[in-house]
């Protein structure tokens, strides 16, 4: 039986579960020096002196480097941006005359001994600052006499699409509503924070850093870039790494500061960011808000939607930080056919620590608005919301579908494939909806408040531009798959190999799955966007392919047969209808190792195949959760009862892992919905950098969850392979909202706000009344 | 976030804890750690000596003295919390520990350390409180016990001195037909909570409520008792109509989650809660 | 300041060696001893991801200074298996996939272990109420749930 599709074990578990997990902050290298980082305490202001005598004046300081010491006109990071206005607002390696944020990077100290005198000595260092008056909510940064975060507005960047005629549409529906719905700020937070550890080679006259990121290829390019080196003399590894979510995504100033430090101090350098600087300087995503107007009829059916959206971007534009705004919007119709739509997204500067794209980024908020929307209209018209999802929704004939709203980033958007009503109707069925509703009724006559909702997305995944695959196969039997896309808890090792055991039929044993190291992947993009399996999963696809074709030509040689009547089964290269005349991939292998005369038409010595994989556009993965909730209507708490996900992302390699993805993404999504707020005071002061206030799911807020498959294959890669990693974010804060709406809808409470927590519950319920 | 520098001293008798917690202006007491190392890795303290009461002699008791229990400052948590006896003596102080953190950390926080700590939303201090229990200090001056009203200053602040140290908490035993119950509002299990209460009720013969101890976390710069609420359910009220009462003189903070108002609002509904569920247990 | 002589027993071994007080037990099983299974994520004792046994008992190493664990025992995840046999709860995790990234997995490990050797065979309100201590980013607790149930009847327990 092929491993493919096979719900198997993972390569990964036993040696971290013995604890031989390497993460950044367990590599220890001879000579490490360390490091932190002195950040700024406010949130706005001018820099106008920095007094690191008393600093260095310790003995165990090795360096102390401000933006000052830094190569003159070192360019900030870029922010991808096909337009290119957005240059100015992009992040400086160091800050110099200014900073924008509490966290920016000031300075950097590098001391002998650990962090615990690091932080010590840190304290020495006297910056001397010009506090200016500083603005942390979107609302406050496009107040007309608002503080200016760069230069003469705080509005940086404005998108606008549109479909059909919105205006018209809006005027002649026969009924509109118009609301505004608000997503909060909150973040990945990976258990294991960023770090790095950095060593110069005098002799090779470059770096190896180990980074704990998603994308290690993007960060040796940022070096190469930055530090004026030869590709060959940098060298970037990311070793287990502790969770990402997207916050590793990007290379960061902090990375370019250590690697441009190595060179200077000529040894080792370790710095790994504790839990309250993560807070403050790794990216946050989704703070947004949707205005909208909807038109309908009596039916439920939704006309026309003019929705103006506006993202606090935070500080200072990262690499991606374009694609919440964008995707905010260009997703929020998902599986619905509305035909007019007018959708505007404003980016907006603040003094708070920047945005860049995490689990979900842009649909999470889409989907919120859109699902809410679609409850309303339901209550509305006084149709079932499922019902009126149905009426609006895409058939299944429809693909591939043209959605004619422009991508920054990835082109057109194209709806692959699907079955959206089919999706949602077994999702109902796998919620018992109609029971439910009896259950509710009775609940209501004791006093008690239960209620249920529907999540419904479409998400973009699999996004290009490429991905690398390498499939080697060793004499001793041993095949090595090489990819870009590197892991980050997902289970690549893993799914890899399902896919190079399947093509090759060799054994899952003989396989190992290299990634996380530019010396030993040659090109790579990384994992995020829920690429890896449909992108990175088909270039090893492909390679492995290749090695089967290279394999059945030199085997034709060895086997004094012709190619065509040979085959490829279980490792063995054999003669159609003669199974007992066989050769080994091992002895495929051997038979192109160095040392002898290569067989005639065979050119390499080795059996070894790379595949880069350019997909022709995205996957669109979709999914239904259905939430069921209780509400305390004295208190405003909500306790999750049942969570429902009905999933496709196509083709599934391994069905226990995609399990777990979604499952990790319903909790991310559960903290929301109802827990994470990552909170600024007006003047841009955080208020709750820590684990303590900021509140990550704990076991004690899960539901009893329930994740169901559907596959339609995607047409666009050759397993039919969507991406996985990210629709259990964006399906469950929408579906509990609307649970919790559901509920309360006896009583008119108006949710229109994550995260519900008691208060926000409370206060719409006092409102209401 | 690494704690700075600091001496320690790990004395095993309470007469060299005192003179050690003396020898030094800027000495802090170490109990089991777990909220003063929280604030020592934020580098929010910076004491120059930690005296670990951990090695003390005499200090790690459960003694049930009949009319109350005299628990050492340096028992675990954990231990408490198993202990039979004192789910049979003191219900409220079981009940209430179950809801302190987590089990790693109950199984190192110390029912003194606790105490002494004085956190508006901890569940000790005000167990102590509700039950008017009262703490022994030991000091240059010798011993002196505090009464729990005497004992809570303000945000983290007691009426111990500062060259003082906590040596055991004496909660009164709960006689027959007691109930008792403790409610919270936390955003996830484990946290401190946004408000709670803690309530003893023992009834007479009769049903009525002859004894009231009811105690609110989070709603304040100390734990509140509830006298107001005590003194209705005394004479008669009904829960709701005593639970009522609950916000009267209070005037909680608003923080990052939640507001003055909700938490007075949740005092409310905690209190008329425990109450209710003292009531149906004290049978 | 001065260095405090500490002996602690660790995974069985006893360890001597001079601390400074503010040098916390994680800190010590990590950079003094290699011992790097004890993970350090928030250093403030909500997470879990540090959690060892002290004395039999689960405690954050995080909270701990390692002159507070002179003369303890200490265990850690690296101490619960001998050689390259893995534990029943580590089986369990691995035959459910209970963990993704794995940054949590020994802290959850530490508190099954110590949930289990109480209460071999605890209902599903008692797994939740023991595991409330330690936060996992990655699975969603689902499969955690299942890796011990899976443990308790690897282990025997739960008849």
């Amino acid at each position: 039986m092929s491993l493919f599709g096979a719900s198997i074990r993972r390569k990964e578990d036993p040696r971290l579960l013995r604890g031989d997990g390497r993460y950044l902050s367990d590599i220890k290298l001879h000579g490490l020096v360390h490091a932190v980082f002195v950040r700024s305490p406010h949130a706005h202001a001018l820099i106008r002196g920095i007094d690191s005598s008393a600093a260095a004046a310790d003995p165990r300081v090795v360096s102390i480097i401000t933006a000052e010491d830094l190569p003159a006109g070192l360019p900030p990071l870029p922010c991808i941006d096909a337009e290119e206005t957005t240059k100015p607002f992009n992040q400086p390696i160091l800050a110099s005359a200014k900073v924008r944020f509490v966290g920016e990077p000031v300075a950097l100290l590098v001391v002998e001994g650990d962090r615990y005198i690091a932080e010590d000595i840190a304290g020495l260092i006297e910056v001397v600052y010009e506090p200016l008056p500083a603005v942390s909510t979107a609302s406050a940064a496009l107040a007309p006499d608002a503080p200016l975060v760069h230069f003469e507005s705080n509005v940086v960047d404005v998108l606008e699409y549109s479909l059909g005629d919105a205006d018209s549409a809006l005027a002649a529906a026969p009924r509109t509503l118009s609301e505004r719905f608000v997503t909060q700020r909150y973040a990945g937070t990976p258990l294991e924070t960023r770090g790095v550890i950095v060593e110069w080679d005098e002799l090779r006259q470059g770096l190896t850093m180990w980074s704990s990121t998603q994308v290690p290829h993007s960060l040796k390019a940022t070096l190469v870039g930055y530090l004026g080196l030869p590709e060959n003399a940098v060298r970037v590894i990311a070793p287990d790494v502790g969770g990402a979510f997207g916050v590793k995504l990007q290379p960061y100033p902090e990375e370019v500061v250590l690697g441009l430090a190595s060179r200077q101090i000529g040894r080792p350098i370790k710095w790994v960011e504790d839990r309250y600087e993560h807070f403050l300087a790794s990216t946050h995503g989704r703070e947004q808000y949707h205005d909208v107007d909807v038109g309908y009829d009596d039916d439920g059916r939704i006309l026309a939607i003019r929705d103006h959206a506006v993202t606090n971007t935070g500080a200072y534009l990262q690499r991606l930080t374009l694609v919440e705004p964008f995707v905010g919007v260009s997703m929020l119709s998902g599986p619905y056919v509305i035909e007019h739509q007018q959708l505007l997204s404003t980016v907006v500067m603040t003094n708070t620590t920047p945005l860049n794209p995490f689990r979900g980024v842009g649909h999470v908020q889409a989907a919120f608005t859109m699902e809410r929307i679609i409850d309303l209209v339901a209550a509305a018209v006084g149709i079932d919301p499922g019902e009126v999802r149905k009426r609006n929704m895409f058939s299944k004939d429809v693909f591939p579908l043209h959605r004619g709203i422009g991508n920054v980033l990835a082109g057109e958007i194209i709806y692959d494939s699907g079955d959206y009503p089919e999706c949602l109707n077994r999702a109902l069925a796998a919620a018992e909806w109609d029971e439910f509703r009896g259950e509710q009724q009775r609940a209501r006559d004791e006093g008690r408040y239960l209620g249920i909702g529907i999540g419904f997305f479409v998400e973009e995944t699999g996004l290009g531009p490429y991905e690398s695959g390498r499939v080697r196969v060793e004499p001793s039997g041993q095949v090595i798959v090489f990819t870009g896309a590197c892991s980050s808890g997902q289970g690549h090792d893993t799914v890899l190999a399902q896919i190079t055991a399947d093509e090759l039929g060799v054994e899952f044993d003989d396989i190992v799955v290299v990634h996380g190291d530019t010396d030993l992947v040659a090109s790579g993009v990384g994992t995020y966007a829920s690429r890896s399996a449909p992108i990175g999963g088909t270039a090893v696809r492909h390679a492995a392919g290749s090695i089967k074709e290279q394999a059945i030509k030199i085997a034709a040689e060895m086997l004094e047969a012709s190619p065509q009547d040979l085959e490829l089964v279980g490792g063995e290269v054999r003669v159609k209808g003669s199974p007992t005349s066989s050769v080994s991939l091992a002895q495929v292998a051997g038979r192109v190792a160095p040392g002898q005369p290569l067989p005639e038409g065979v050119d390499n010595y080795t059996l070894d195949a790379t595949d880069i994989y350019h997909p022709p556009t995205n996957t669109f993965s979709y999914g239904c959760h259905v939430a069921t909730v209780e509400v305390d209507i004295e208190t405003g708490v909500v306790t999750l009862l049942r969570h429902v996900v009905v999933n496709d992302s196509g083709t599934l390699i391994n069905p226990l892992l995609v399990d777990g993805q979604v499952q990790g993404g319903v909790a991310l999504g559960i903290g929301g919905a109802l827990l994470e707020e990552i909170a600024y005071s007006d003047d841009g002061q955080p208020l709750n950098a820590n684990f303590m206030d900021y509140l990550v799911p704990a076991i004690g807020n899960m539901p009893e969850m329930v994740v169901e498959h559907m596959v339609v294959p995607t047409p666009l890669n050759a397993d039919g392979m969507k991406g996985a990693g990210e629709g259990g974010a964006v399906g469950a804060p929408a579906a509990i909202a609307n649970a919790v709406a559901d509920a309360l809808l006896p009583l008119g409470a108006k949710i229109t706000e994550t995260p519900l927590g008691p208060e926000t519950v409370y206060r719409a319920l006092q409102n209401a009344s | 976030m690494k704690p700075p520098d600091f001496d320690y001293l790990a004395p095993t008798s309470i007469d060299d804890a005192v003179k050690a917690l003396g020898s030094d202006s800027e000495a802090k007491v170490l109990a089991g750690g777990q909220s003063l190392i929280p604030l020592l890795a934020f580098r929010l303290a910076s004491p120059s000596l930690l005296v670990d009461l951990a090695r003390v002699e005499g200090l790690d008791h459960i003694t049930d003295e009949g009319d109350r229990l005299v628990i050492g400052a340096m028992t675990r948590q954990r231990r408490a919390e198993r202990d039979p006896m004192v789910a049979n003596r003191c219900p409220l102080l079981v009940e209430s520990l179950r809801h302190v953190g987590h089990p790693q950390i109950r199984s190192r926080g110390t029912i003194g350390g606790s105490v002494a700590h004085a956190d508006p939303a901890g569940e000790l201090p005000a167990v102590v409180l509700a039950l008017g229990g009262r703490v022994q200090v030991t000091g240059p001056a010798g011993d002196r016990t505090i009464e729990a009203e005497e004992l809570f200053q303000g945000f983290l602040s007691t009426t111990i001195a500062d060259d003082e140290i906590l040596t055991a908490v004496e909660l009164p035993a709960s006689g027959p037909r007691t109930g008792w119950s403790v409610v919270e509002i936390a955003r996830r299990p484990g946290d401190y909570a946004l408000c709670g209460a803690l309530c003893q009720l023992e009834i007479g013969d009769d049903g009525a409520v002859v004894d009231a101890h009811l105690a609110l976390i989070g709603v304040g710069d100390r734990p509140m008792r509830a006298h107001g609420v005590e003194a209705a359910i005394l004479g008669g009220a009904s829960p709701t109509e005593a639970a009522a009462l609950a916000p009267d003189g209070l005037s909680p903070g608003s923080d990052v989650h939640a507001s003055s108002e909700y938490r007075l609002h949740l005092a409310t509904v905690t209190s008329r809660r425990a109450l209710t569920q003292a009531l149906e247990r004290a049978v | 300041m001065s260095d405090h002589d500490v002996t602690i027993s660790v995974n069985g071994l006893e360890r001597s060696d001079s601390v400074p007080a503010r040098l916390t037990l994680a800190d010590f099983l990590r950079e003094r001893l290699d011992l790097t299974a004890t993970h350090l994520a928030c250093e403030h004792g909500v997470c879990g991801a540090c959690t060892v046994l002290v004395d039999g008992e689960t405690a954050r190493a995080c909270l701990l200074l390692t002159v507070q664990a002179d003369g303890s025992e200490i265990t850690t995840l690296e101490g619960l298996t001998a050689g390259d046999e893995l534990g029943p709860i580590e089986q369990a995790f691995w035959a459910k996939h209970g963990m993704q990234c794995g940054f949590c997995t020994p802290g959850f490990v530490m508190t099954i272990s110590e949930l289990l050797d109480d209460n071999p065979s605890p209902t599903r309100e008692e797994i939740i109420e023991g595991l409330g201590g330690n936060l996992c980013r990655c699975t969603g607790y689902v499969k955690i749930v299942e890796a011990v149930e899976e443990a308790v009847s690897l282990r025997g327990g739960g008849a």
